[in-house]
């Protein structure tokens, strides 16, 4: 058994780590609750009771259809995507003009090599397309032969005129195509439809019936609407917009957040910071505390620089170290740099014996949930980016990685600091021989040493008699 | 004619001042109104209460759900008095001020000049509650570890503990992070597969694509119109902010005069020390560290130099030129090293929370980090780790071998290596 004291301690310090430990975990658990949401099936905001089974869980991939569709269907749906791949073709080899065709054409041109791709597990999409669109059986005929007709273009509706269309209903007729594109009233639906987050170019099927056709003028750019939308280059996949209310809102967050922190500098500024300087110099004077300058906070900061500057020295004199001197030169180097990090270190030391003195007191183990990391910290101080910059990656894996190493720094930073906290009071312990000696010996090796993974084993080595 | 206009200037500073607070208070959480402060400036009592509201809401970390129920006026007070004492506040008249939160609205105005004047208090306060938009990831933890989290309520066990016990919470901590890890990858692969479905579906372009917030704003309209509310609310505390920016000299003058209303305070020739509510810790492990570096750095250069003197003793002065010049190389590297962590190092390493961004890799030249790099980064960061870890296992296990060896007639088997 550990004494009280060492084990209150010790066992705060373990609990602290589990509970920082449990509070990621609660986050990522948010997080994911909400992506695994958005990749089902997005079910409208009022399922009606005689919707027939609702859409099921899916993430869009693996196709389980519940009622198998007809091999014409299947056929006139393999037709159509072929027939759409070269329309695309060769309206991308027309439409070059405007910005909003450049954009548009390359959107269709991914989603052209996307369809080509997909066209070869087209019969599965398909399947899971008339399975999505066969939530309503007696209208599944009608949505695969509508867009056989047609071309299923697509733009939603941006969800701010959703109270027009009624509440939750994200469905909006795809304006471009031709006229006679009308759905027939009775095959339209009463309520919305639920609507799946699908891959590009396998999407024929995220095309949404809808009561009312609306000639879509909340097309970006406001292009007109003729019935050869095919000029345009269009998209052959659900494209979401962002509600106008919102793009506005976003844009000018950023702008609002770059002119904050750009308003740094400029004369106003200059002026108010002088009498920033100044109202505090006047109420440093006109006060009677410590006249010493060093805060508690001030002083745990520079502690922590000077771990950092302990970390830094001790990682170039192991570079130094193992780096093999070539000629005299490199040696003579190699000892100057040694003999520099030895007085730079005693600088140190002697910064500690003073903020000792100063602020001695006031420092103390890390205070309970708040814990300062082994690694490097950045400096705060410093011009900080209020607003966040872009991070690119390229692939999932890429992005794995890097989570996966950013816990790991983490979970290294927690490891090393519960190594010194044990070593600090459990080394202690073993240097003075109690009751069950071996046991806690052994137990502090496996603690200390393996990070409590394994285990040695003790043999007791009795002379042969 | 001068007359007049000096009134005029007057009427329009005398304007300035209310509208300057009112910005102010406007970026605040909790921001009173321009009243309070000009009842403030002649110490009226009534003002005090919101006043230390302000101050709670302004010095304490935030929680992560940012709705934690303010505790009472004495836990709020102490709170406040301890935070202002270990950032350094100077006046000790603040030390003074009753629990009850009835008094000192005066001192109170002044302290929260005084945090306003030493750093970008607004600023940071704003990024604090910044409606996240994007997929963020934080590039380095100090956020994280600044933040303590909400504090979990406890059964502390008192008594002595076995050694078992330790043993075992190890072992949970390893298993939950190991967890947490596998969590970890499926939120990215959901991430990727969101990114890369609402391709081409921003509207800027250099995005691309929408982030978890974007595509649960379609999905739920209802969500999304708080989003959107929070974004406005937001907008108008960036605006109050700027304007602040604008008219804050006006205010700055009238705190002067509100210092010059307080009674300067006598002051104290001795230093009373705090009363230590920690023990030793953190110094004790840096200064031991500290020691132990040195130690190693005296047994790897003096023999060296010893060497080196035996070797050179003889040699030319074209040497010393030589000699001369590497002293100064050496002097330069060491300088830089030094100011690696006196500025803090935030050059080096990317700072602050990224927005995740799924491009092709083709993709270069454009603004923002790009994973791969930001991956090495963070690999010699984990191998820095991981060294320093290693390191002090050793130290522990020629620690434990020294004891353990002072007992005869016991043969130590080691586990197989990794």
């Amino acid at each position: 058994m550990l004494p009280a004291d060492c084990s209150r301690r010790l066992v705060a310090e373990l609990r602290d780590a589990l509970d920082a430990c449990a509070e990621r975990q609660r986050q990522l658990e948010r997080s994911l609750r909400v992506s695994r949401r958005l990749l089902r099936t997005w079910e409208p905001a009022e399922t009606p009771a005689p919707q027939p089974t609702p859409a099921p869980e899916t993430s869009g991939e693996a196709p389980s259809p519940e009622s198998t569709p007809s091999s014409q269907d299947l056929k006139e749906l393999e037709l159509l995507t072929q027939a759409l791949e070269k329309a695309v073709r060769v309206r991308k080899g027309i439409s070059k003009t405007g910005e909003r065709h450049k954009a548009l054409s390359l959107k269709s041109g991914s989603a052209a090599t996307s369809a080509t791709t997909a066209s070869a597990p087209s019969r599965p999409s398909g399947q899971a397309s008339c399975r999505v669109s066969e939530t309503k059986p007696p209208r599944g005929i009608q949505q695969t032969v509508v867009p056989a007709r047609g071309l299923p273009e697509s733009r939603l509706l941006s969800v701010g005129d959703h109270t027009r269309m009624g509440r939750g209903s994200r469905a909006t007729k795809p304006g471009p195509g031709p006229r006679d594109q009308q759905i027939p009233p009775s095959a339209a639906l009463q309520a919305p439809e639920a609507f799946t987050l699908k891959e590009k170019g396998a999407d024929v099927d995220c095309w949404l019936p809808q009561p009312l056709w609306k000639p879509c003028s909340g097309l970006e750019g406001g292009s007109p609407q003729s019935a050869a939308s095919l000029s345009t280059g269009f998209p052959d996949r659900i494209l979401l917009r962002l509600p106008m209310a919102y793009r506005k809102a976003a844009s000018r967050n950023s702008r609002l957040w770059a002119q904050l922190s750009s308003a740094q500098t400029s004369d106003s500024m200059d002026a108010a910071a002088t009498a920033k300087t100044q109202f505090l110099q006047k109420m440093q004077m006109t006060s009677g505390g410590p006249g010493s300058g060093l805060s508690a906070a001030a002083v745990e900061a520079e502690v922590g620089l000077l771990r950092t500057a302990c970390l830094l020295l001790r990682r170039r004199m192991e570079e130094v170290l193992s780096a093999d001197p070539a000629d005299c030169m490199q040696e003579y180097r190699c000892l100057l740099t040694l003999e520099g990090l030895q007085a730079i270190t005693e600088q140190c030391l002697h910064r500690l014996q003073e903020l000792r003195a100063v602020g001695g007191q006031q420092l103390g183990p890390w205070p309970v949930g708040r814990r300062p990391g082994a690694s490097l910290p950045c400096g705060g101080g410093t011009d900080p980016l209020w607003s966040p910059q872009l991070l690119l990656y390229s692939s999932t894996q890429e992005l794995q990685t890097l989570e996966a190493l950013r816990l790991r720094l983490a979970m290294l930073d927690q490891q090393i600091h519960l190594e010194k906290v044990l070593m600090a009071e459990l080394l202690p312990l073993v240097g003075t021989q109690g009751p069950h000696w071996l046991a806690l010996c052994r137990a502090v090796h496996s603690l200390l040493c393996e990070g409590g993974e394994r285990f040695l084993t003790v043999l007791r080595d009795e002379p042969a008699d | 004619m001068g007359r007049r206009r000096r009134r005029v200037d007057r009427g329009a500073a005398v304007g300035a001042l209310p509208e300057a607070i009112a910005a102010l208070s406007r970026t605040l959480p909790a921001g009173p109104s321009p009243e309070i402060f000009r009842r403030a400036k002649f110490d009226r009592p009534e003002a005090a209460p919101a006043l230390w509201q302000l101050l709670f809401r302004v010095l304490s970390p935030l929680s992560a759900d940012g709705a934690s129920a303010s505790p009472a006026q004495e836990a709020q007070v102490r709170a406040v008095k301890s935070e202002l004492r270990s950032q350094g506040y100077p006046r000790r008249a603040l030390a003074q001020l009753p629990e009850d939160g009835s008094q000192g609205s005066r001192e109170l105005l002044l302290a929260l000049a005084w945090l306003l004047a030493r750093g970008p208090l607004l600023e940071r306060l704003l990024a604090q509650t910044r409606v996240r938009l994007g997929d963020e990831i934080p590039l380095c933890e100090c956020e994280a570890l600044a933040r303590p989290g909400p504090p979990v309520p406890r059964v502390e066990a008192d008594g002595p503990v076995d050694i078992r016990h330790l043993q075992w919470l190890m072992g949970k901590l390893r298993f939950q992070w190991r967890k947490l890890i596998t969590s970890q990858q499926e939120q990215c692969a959901l991430l990727g597969k969101i990114h890369s479905y609402t391709r081409g579906c921003h509207s800027d372009r250099s995005l691309g694509h929408l982030s978890v917030a974007e595509t649960e704003l379609l999905r739920d309209a209802e969500g999304g119109q708080q989003l959107l509310r929070r974004l406005e609310s937001e907008n108008v505390c960036l605006e109050a902010a700027l304007r602040w920016r604008r008219q804050e000299l006006v205010f700055w003058r009238w705190m002067d005069t509100v210092l010059g209303t307080c009674p300067p305070e006598a002051s104290q020739p001795t230093f009373v020390p705090r009363i230590p509510e920690r023990g030793a810790g953190e110094w004790e492990l840096v200064a031991r560290e500290l020691q132990a570096l040195q130690e190693e750095l005296r047994g790897a250069a003096e023999p060296r130099r010893a060497a080196w003197e035996a070797r050179v003793g003889g040699w030319g002065p074209e040497w010393s030129a030589v000699q001369r010049a590497s002293r100064e190389a050496v002097g330069l590297e060491l300088a830089a090293l030094q100011r690696a962590w006196e500025r803090g190092g935030a050059a080096a390493q990317p700072h602050g929370p990224c927005r995740l961004v799924k491009s092709d890799a083709g993709a270069s030249g454009g603004p923002g980090l790009r994973a791969a790099q930001v991956i090495e980064v963070l690999r010699s960061r984990e191998a820095c780790l991981e060294a320093v870890l290693c390191q002090l296992q050793r130290q522990c296990r020629q620690e434990l071998a020294r004891l353990a060896g002072a007992l005869p007639g016991l043969i130590w088997i080691l586990p197989p290596g990794r």
